[in-house]
């Protein structure tokens, strides 16, 4: 790629966040609903791990561990559905002015997206932060387990960060195809969210899915920053589940840039 | 002469979804869909000249943005050639835009939220415009086009007529060798559309940029263009100048253009 377009990207990505970051109401009352969320959570669980009949030092989680992975969790949690912007391009058209553009549509807009997300969660997670760190325990969110697993889950919390983004842009790629609708892409992004711990903390599903649920490339998502925060992964295994992060998020990148690619060959453009 | 684009024999179709008839259409439909082929485009041939200012007229779905379209990058033709200034625009999209600039009347390109200047800033970044050459051209644009004051103003809250202005420049920026305008002065007021077909006309003879418009007002083609070709159902009906359209369908002198093309159109059978 020649430089003058990475730089083009940034200066979109710029733009991006300054523009998003103006919607400081949206922001705070995400925030509210995200700590809502995170204490109705932990409660329920809170309930099964002392009433339930296979509670205690059975679990693969404690509760400190699980109530940090709530909180992490709301911290990343993706925004719901495909990025409004690129719905609203694809079905009215615009998409053709972003094709009228120097540059290949898949960095421009995985540039825009990543902008979207950040500006987006900035000032929620400064709130976030806050609140989870000043609340009593058990719904505290603990310190991480040791420097330099807080070192990997940072590492690994980026690697998922574009990970999300490039699947993101899979899916944006798939509803470029305008008859097949918003379905496709729904199921698509919950069959994701579901594998990737995000509804229910994967450490938590029954043993003989573990060995799946740990390789599927939805792990790299979420799950895997997270156990790196609250120590559940053993030491000898953190080298081997961040390289297959890696490749994961390398390889739907590659998906999503040819998917997108073929789509644009059959593009309609909607509207005079 | 020096032909700057050459289209041959391009043909695109579109595939039409059509609801059955009848009394239980609405329930079949669900099941059974009807396929139509819409010809859009049947076999467009035609060739431009560097620096010709050319109007390109006909009734609404005769094909005119599709062309446009098809010339500006956007859609891959079913067939057919077309070569811009020695490149084929949808195979070499990125280098191919980078030397025209486009506005669609009903389109912007700005960003919605944010300041003009941040729009164009962004622009100069994209099309990489070295500072110096940036900052003449601005300059210029700035004065010709009257948009100084409007620079720190959102896109959102200018009217129309200022928000077009600012679009012409935004797309000229990176001193194109083609402008492709699709309805430019659709809405405008009387003040403006003068305003914008002078700067166009100025344009052409300071820059000899090449201007390709479509437009459903007559009088745009009157004071820009001295090239008409009319469009209807897929085929180039008429190429020529104005003056020899009016001489093969206009009945009487001084007639108005307006119901010259009208009687043109009935002539030849566009009308349903």
């Amino acid at each position: 790629m020649k430089t003058h377009s990475i730089r083009a990207a940034f200066s979109l990505f710029r733009i991006s966040t300054v523009d998003n970051l103006q919607y400081r109401a949206a922001a705070f009352s995400g925030a509210v609903m995200c700590v809502f969320y995170a204490l109705i959570d932990i409660t329920v669980f809170t309930v099964f791990y002392k009433y339930g009949s296979n509670s205690g030092s059975s679990m693969s989680l404690s509760l400190t561990q699980m109530a940090s992975y709530i909180w992490l969790k709301q911290l990343m949690l993706p925004p719901y559905g495909i990025c409004p912007e690129f719905r609203a391009k694809i079905e009215n058209g615009d998409i053709g002015l972003e094709l009228c553009r120097p540059w290949n549509l898949y960095t421009h807009w995985f540039a825009k997206l990543s902008a979207w997300r950040i500006g987006g969660v900035w000032w929620r997670s400064i709130i976030l932060v806050v609140i989870a760190l000043i609340i009593p325990r058990p719904y505290k969110l603990g310190m991480p387990v040791s420097l330099p697993y807080f070192i990997l889950f940072l590492v690994s919390a980026v690697t998922a960060f574009v990970f999300w983004a490039a699947y993101h842009m899979l899916v944006t790629a798939v509803r470029i195809n305008i008859t097949w609708g918003e379905g496709p892409c729904v199921i698509l992004l919950l069959v994701g969210e579901i594998l990737s711990g995000l509804y229910f903390p994967l450490q938590m599903w029954p043993d003989f899915l573990q060995p799946f649920l740990t390789v599927q490339p939805f792990a790299s998502s979420f799950d895997l920053p997270l156990r790196f925060y609250v120590g559940s992964i053993a030491p000898d295994q953190a080298l081997e589940a961040i390289l297959l992060q890696i490749a994961w998020t390398l390889a739907f990148i590659a998906a999503g840039r040819l998917i997108m690619r073929r789509k644009l060959e059959k593009l309609i453009v909607q509207g005079g | 002469m020096d032909k700057l684009i050459r289209m041959e024999k391009i043909h695109k179709e579109f595939v039409v979804y059509e609801r059955l008839e009848g009394k239980w259409s609405l329930l079949k439909g669900a099941f059974i869909r009807t396929k139509k082929k819409v010809e859009a485009l049947k076999e467009m041939s035609f060739s431009i000249n560097r620096g010709e200012l050319v109007g390109f007229i006909g009734p609404n779905g005769a094909g005119k943005s599709t062309t446009v379209k098809i010339m500006s990058g956007i859609l891959n033709p079913d067939s057919g050639s077309c070569v811009i200034d020695g490149r084929i625009p949808w195979k070499n999209r990125i280098e191919h835009v980078s030397r025209i600039g486009v506005v669609f009347g009903q389109r912007s390109q700005l960003w919605w939220d944010v300041p003009v200047k941040d729009s164009f800033s962004l622009l100069k970044d994209i099309y990489n415009i070295p500072n110096s050459s940036y900052e003449e051209r601005l300059y210029e644009l700035l004065e010709r086009l009257q948009i100084r004051d409007l620079l720190n103003t959102p896109a959102r809250q200018l009217s129309l007529g200022q928000r077009m202005r600012c679009e012409i420049a935004a797309a000229l920026l990176h001193r194109p060798q083609i402008l492709f305008l699709d309805e430019p002065t659709i809405g405008l007021d009387a003040v403006s559309k003068l305003e914008l077909r002078t700067f166009l006309k100025e344009e052409n003879e300071k820059s000899g940029v090449t201007v390709f418009m479509t437009t459903h007002d007559m009088d745009d083609i009157e004071a820009v263009c001295n090239r008409v070709m009319v469009i209807g159902r897929g085929t180039l009906l008429f190429d020529g100048s104005l003056s020899d359209l009016r001489a093969h369908f206009g009945s009487q002198e001084k007639e108005d253009i307006d119901d010259v093309i009208v009687r043109m159109y009935h002539d030849l059978k566009l009308l349903t």
